[in-house]
């Protein structure tokens, strides 16, 4: 008793290839899937089981197969992949997964004794304590070894996305999407025509059904239409494409492997995903088989016998020539055909159904060969060692009678496919007949032929596809199917057969990738879990990777006998895409890595790189956060550097990332008044203004610098991650409340590279720099700018900091920012100018006193809140959240206010984000709420005052002024004792500032 | 990923565009004259019916303009798409279906609706 070849079969070639499954040799053909070419090698156990670690063999011949799942080792470690669709080359290597150290000795099948304890919800039942042992103990035990693959050991793109915009999607080209592409031959229509498979033909080439189409045979008549489809020019095939998922407005997901049956190729794509925005959806891809639960129905030699069936057809292999064939309804018959037809005789037909229902012509067939029959009959169970030994038949509800084989081909009973019909949001129905859900009411252009609309009747399949496409006024040609049986669909209800307890190993499985019991769902009915959405989650039956394909209908079966309900009542789960998992590596497409998130640079960028410049990430530019000046020097050793020498001489900060927007228009000056707090009319030309814009909830949204040209011309500077939302929120503004102003706005932040130069000594440096400029104080005071000619291009200087020094922000076009740079340090080097990064920047501001917006707010704190009262343009009549910063709540004393705070011990320092409280000690233990008066914003140790200086936000901050708090700190439960003083530190008169 | 009929680029992914909340909740003018219970009620409260519900859009990674929509939050289908400067259509001229394609049952969180 062993596999045999169907000679007929055309996939019976020369062309022999080696592959290696867990290290062993094998030889298969060419066109083979993993799953055939080990069938036709005679190995049976493929796989331990995800819970229990049983042995477990191929039980399906398609993407529904829930025990087969492989990992492929040349392949990136390719892990989870599916043996019955993943085809052979020459030298794939393809290990078992879930199992240690091998296959035929699984350590972790001690889980099958300790059986008792996994029961259903065994993983909210089981860890519950004690404390900390889920984390330290459970999980990564469970992780190891409950589970599938390993994952991948590198991760690279290997995807590309393509999109198209079609008039006809067919999904399945089997029988009626062929029929269905054929009719649609030289139509105005798009039509796109998707295959999961590597051929067309589905059914025609999966089984014995069909004898032939318009008195041609199959094969003939499936060429015949594939070279017309190709030859018509509104129609493309995609082969390998599996239809995922099913979205809203007819927009379909296809996932195409480029490498079906060919090694891998790292220098192209692998995988194509297609999103398809079409008008027509025209599902025609067929139906699933189910199975039955019994004693043992996992054990290695059973299997679905239409996959069985398919395997001799599709695969020119006979898994076992005299299996037992287990039925309840009609669609065997041609497994049973097909053996004898091949001269191979099976071991028993096991039938459910009576006499009448399976029909005199069977029984005579059955008789006239020979073949041992059982019919009201069931399999009670089948036993043996990692591959079935005996299998035991009750004859007539009764007797036991065993029989020998080593496989079962079993039949519960066919499902439409509705997976796709139900992502669609169509709404389905309980057909009495076919014992099955079946396509109803479709929410979108949705056409279901065939049997994924519960048609199993292929002669008639003509007539519902000249129906139900008679509306796209297609070809009206006749074809005439000719079935190898004609027996009409039928099928008798049975979900699990009456099994004899025979120890704790015997299992009737209701999930196989799951490891989940019939028994476990009477479990969860009993302990109160009898909705079928929480059933499902509670055992997590058919939440496999294989979202049970071949059992989710039984599983309603069982429970709606055990409730006692029909199963139109117990309704079913939701079907979730994808329809088949599917590599994130897919989804990603060309978005990985840079390409995901690209980088953006500044034209000063090489320039920092060569000088040891350490870069953080501020959304997505690349910013300098400090400069190491030599190797064994600290970030906090070069902060403290640079900050000195700001103050002493003079430092400079690459500030091109700050967000820029130039305002122009008629209205500008009215418009600018409405979108920030400041009062910008008295204002004069060419002078500049730090500006808040606020929300209408009156809290600070961002804030920047405006530069006045005229009424007509404005630039605001932006925060450098806030300048996208700035230039949106003018952009509404303008054009869904105040349409009447005409304005416009425009980003400019890469048009100019900003430089801040500050100290002492920036006035001299830039006086070398541009020598035709006067930059004294009375001709260039505090807040003005100038545009002067520099080159070719032309420079704007503002006088302004952001430091609290002397400083000047210097803008220019890229093209000649790195040149100007160079050229500053040439004359900055006399008074040791020092590059300092954002970090510098953070503390140099804090000395002085200045907010960071996103720092010190956090979107609920007002210009009141930081002591900005005089910002807000009181006489104006209306801006952007005005009226909020009189509300009730907005106008409080006690919210939180902007203060400074520093230690009084000068050596001690305080964290940021750390809270501050009124108590000296935390209680210990803590029982009632600890009153917490605010956070600590920002903190640095200041190189200019030697002392750790903060910034905090406290309730009703500005009364606390010399008092004396406490701050929390990471080390034990003793609070740093600190004084509340000014946020201004340096500097408080401004001297430097406005020298 | 619904498909959304931008009235001057044409039909573009959902992907392109943003959502902007309830339409026709004009800024009050002379806001100063509003009590804070009013202007609350401006800045906090938006609707959010199951059904028929009109919305703004703009088409961020188009043409950055602004429009209006009408969908029918329980089956995502919209209904009309205009101008801002165009009258929005009745709420009779469509026939609110307030069941979900999924057809849940009539009782429910998700079937209240906040405002009749
Ligand atoms: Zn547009």
């Amino acid at each position: 008793m062993s596999a045999a070849d169907n000679k007929k079969s055309h996939y019976i070639n020369d062309k022999e290839i080696s592959f290696k499954f867990d290290g062993k040799k094998y030889l298969g053909y060419k066109g083979d899937t993993i799953a055939s070419a080990l069938l036709r090698n005679n190995v049976r156990l493929v796989a331990r089981s995800f819970k229990y670690h049983r042995p477990r063999g191929l039980y399906t011949c398609g993407i529904e197969e829930p025990n087969g799942i492989v990992q492929i080792l040349n392949e990136h470690n390719e892990p989870n992949t599916r043996a019955t669709v993943k085809q052979i080359y020459e030298g794939i290597r393809v290990n078992s997964q879930n199992r240690w150290p091998s296959l035929n000795l699984d350590v972790g099948s001690i889980n099958n004794l300790l059986s008792p304890m996994f029961s259903a919800g065994f993983y909210y039942k089981t860890f519950m304590g004690p404390k900390g042992f889920w984390k330290k103990v459970y999980e990564p035990i469970i992780r190891r070894t409950a589970g599938l693959g390993k994952p991948p050991k590198e991760f690279r793109s290997k995807s590309v996305h393509q999109n198209h915009n079609v008039d006809i999607v067919i999904v399945g080209g089997g029988l009626s999407g062929l029929i269905a592409a054929r009719k649609l031959i030289d139509t105005e229509y798009d039509v796109l025509l998707l295959e999961q498979d590597s051929f067309l033909g589905g059914i025609l080439k999966n089984s014995n059904k069909i004898k032939k189409i318009n008195n041609s045979e199959v094969n003939k008549w499936i060429k015949e239409t594939e070279k017309l489809l190709k030859a018509s020019k509104n129609i493309k095939i995609l082969k390998n494409s599996l239809v995922t998922s099913y979205n809203f407005t007819n927009h379909l997901i296809a996932l195409e492997d480029k490498c079906a049956g060919k090694e891998i190729d790292k220098e192209k794509s692998e995988l194509t995903l297609h999103k398809i925005r079409t008008t027509q959806t025209i599902l025609a891809n067929g139906h699933i088989e189910r199975f039955i639960s019994f004693r043992n129905n996992d054990l290695p030699g059973v299997m679905l016998a239409s996959s069985f069936e398919k395997y001799i057809h599709r695969f020119g292999v006979v898994p076992e020539t005299n299996p037992v064939i287990f039925t309840n309804n009609s669609t065997t018959a041609t497994l049973l055909k097909s053996l004898i037809e091949l001269g191979h005789k099976p071991a028993a037909y096991v039938d459910a159904r009576d006499k009448n229902k399976i029909g005199a012509k069977f029984l005579n067939y059955l008789k006239k060969n020979d073949i041992p029959f059982y019919i009201n009959s069931e399999v009670e169970g089948c036993d043996g060692n990692k591959k079935i030994n005996t299998i035991s038949i009750r004859k007539n509800k009764n007797k036991i009678i065993k029989v020998k084989s080593s496989m079962l081909c079993v039949s519960g009973g066919i499902n439409p496919d509705i997976h796709l019909f139900t992502q669609s949001k169509g709404l389905v129905k309980w057909d009495d007949k076919l014992l099955t859900f079946k396509p109803d009411v479709p929410f979108q252009n949705t056409i279901t032929l065939g049997s994924v609309s519960g048609n199993y009747n292929y002669e008639k399949t003509i007539d519902e596809i000249d129906n139900k496409l008679s509306f796209l006024k297609a070809k009206k040609i006749r074809f005439n199917v000719e079935l190898n049986d004609t027996n009409n669909f039928n099928i008798k209800e049975l979900w699990e057969t009456k099994h004899e307890k025979k120890s704790n190993w015997s299992k009737s499985f209701i999930d196989l990738h799951n490891d989940v019991t019939t028994k476990d769902l009477k479990q969860a009915v009993k302990e109160g879990f009898d909705r079928i959405e929480h059933l499902k989650r509670f055992t997590t039956n058919s939440m496999g990777t294989d979202q049970g394909k071949i059992s989710s209908i039984n599983s309603l079966g069982i429970v709606s006998k055990i409730l006692k309900k029909k199963i139109s009542e117990v309704g079913t789960t939701t079907y979730r895409p994808p329809y088949a998992p599917l590599s994130f590596s897919a989804i990603a497409g060309r978005n990985t890595y840079e390409f995901y998130d690209p980088q953006r640079k500044t034209p000063i960028h090489y320039w920092h790189i060569d000088n040891k410049a350490v870069f953080e990430d501020v959304g997505q530019w690349k910013r300098p956060w400090y400069f190491k000046k030599f190797e064994m020097e600290t970030m906090h050793l070069a902060v403290q550097r640079e900050s000195a020498q700001t103050r002493k001489t003079a430092g400079i900060l690459d500030g091109s990332t700050l967000g820029k927007i130039e305002i122009k228009g008629k209205d500008a000056l009215e418009f600018m008044n409405l979108m920030y707090t400041n009062a910008f009319t008295k204002m004069k030309p060419m002078t500049s203004r730090y500006a808040l814009m606020l929300g209408e909830d009156g809290m600070i949204k961002d804030d920047g610098i405006v530069c006045k040209f005229n009424d007509k011309h404005f630039i605001a500077t932006t925060t450098s991650g806030g300048a996208p939302k700035v230039l949106a929120d003018m952009e509404e503004y303008l054009q869904t409340e105040w349409p009447h102003l005409q304005v416009y706005v425009n980003s400019i932040t890469e048009q100019f590279s900003t430089f801040n130069i500050s100290g002492p000594k920036s006035r001299e440096i830039v006086s070398k720099v541009f020598t035709d400029v006067d930059f004294s104080n009375e001709n260039f005071p505090f807040m003005t700018f100038k545009v002067f000619d520099y080159k070719e291009t032309k420079v704007r200087i503002m006088r302004a900091s952001f430091t609290g020094e002397l400083g000047y922000e210097i803008y220019i076009t890229p093209n000649h920012a790195l040149d100007l740079w160079k050229k500053i340090f040439h004359y900055g080097k006399a008074y040791d100018l020092v590059p300092y990064g954002t970090e510098t920047m953070h503390l140099l501001r804090a000395e002085k006193g200045y907010v960071v917006i996103g720092q010190e707010t956090d979107g609920t704190v007002t210009p009141i809140d930081l002591n900005f009262n005089w910002m807000i343009g009181k006489n104006k009549k209306d801006f952007i959240g005005k009226r909020s910063l009189t509300r009730r709540d907005t106008s409080r004393e006690d919210r939180k206010q902007l203060v400074g705070i520093v230690p009084l011990d000068k050596s001690e320092f305080i964290e940021e984000g750390q809270h501050v409280v009124e108590c000296e000690r935390l209680p210990k233990p803590i029982k009632t709420p600890v009153e917490y008066l605010g956070h600590v914003s920002s903190s640095y140790h200041s190189p200019n005052l030697n002392h750790c200086i903060a910034m905090a936000m406290l309730k009703g901050g500005n009364k606390l002024m010399g008092r004396k708090l406490f701050v929390s700190s990471t080390y034990g439960n003793k609070n740093i004792p600190v004084e509340v003083v000014s946020p201004v530190f340096i500097d408080p008169e401004n001297k430097r500032l406005i020298s | 990923m619904i498909l959304i009929n931008c009235p001057y680029c044409g039909e573009r992914d959902q992907s392109e565009f943003s959502n902007g909340g309830e339409a026709h909740v004009a800024r009050p003018e002379n806001s100063e004259n509003l009590n804070d219970k009013d202007w609350g009620r401006y800045v906090f409260y938006r609707d959010n019916p199951k059904g028929i519900f009109y919305e703004r859009w703009v088409h961020t990674h188009g043409c950055r303009k602004w429009f209006n929509a009408v969908r029918n939050t329980s089956t995502d289908e919209i209904l009309k798409i205009y101008k801002l400067n165009e009258n929005p259509p009745s709420k009779e001229s469509f026939t609110n279906t307030l069941k979900t394609p999924s057809g849940e049952p009539k009782v429910g969180s998700g079937n209240f609706t906040v405002k009749k």
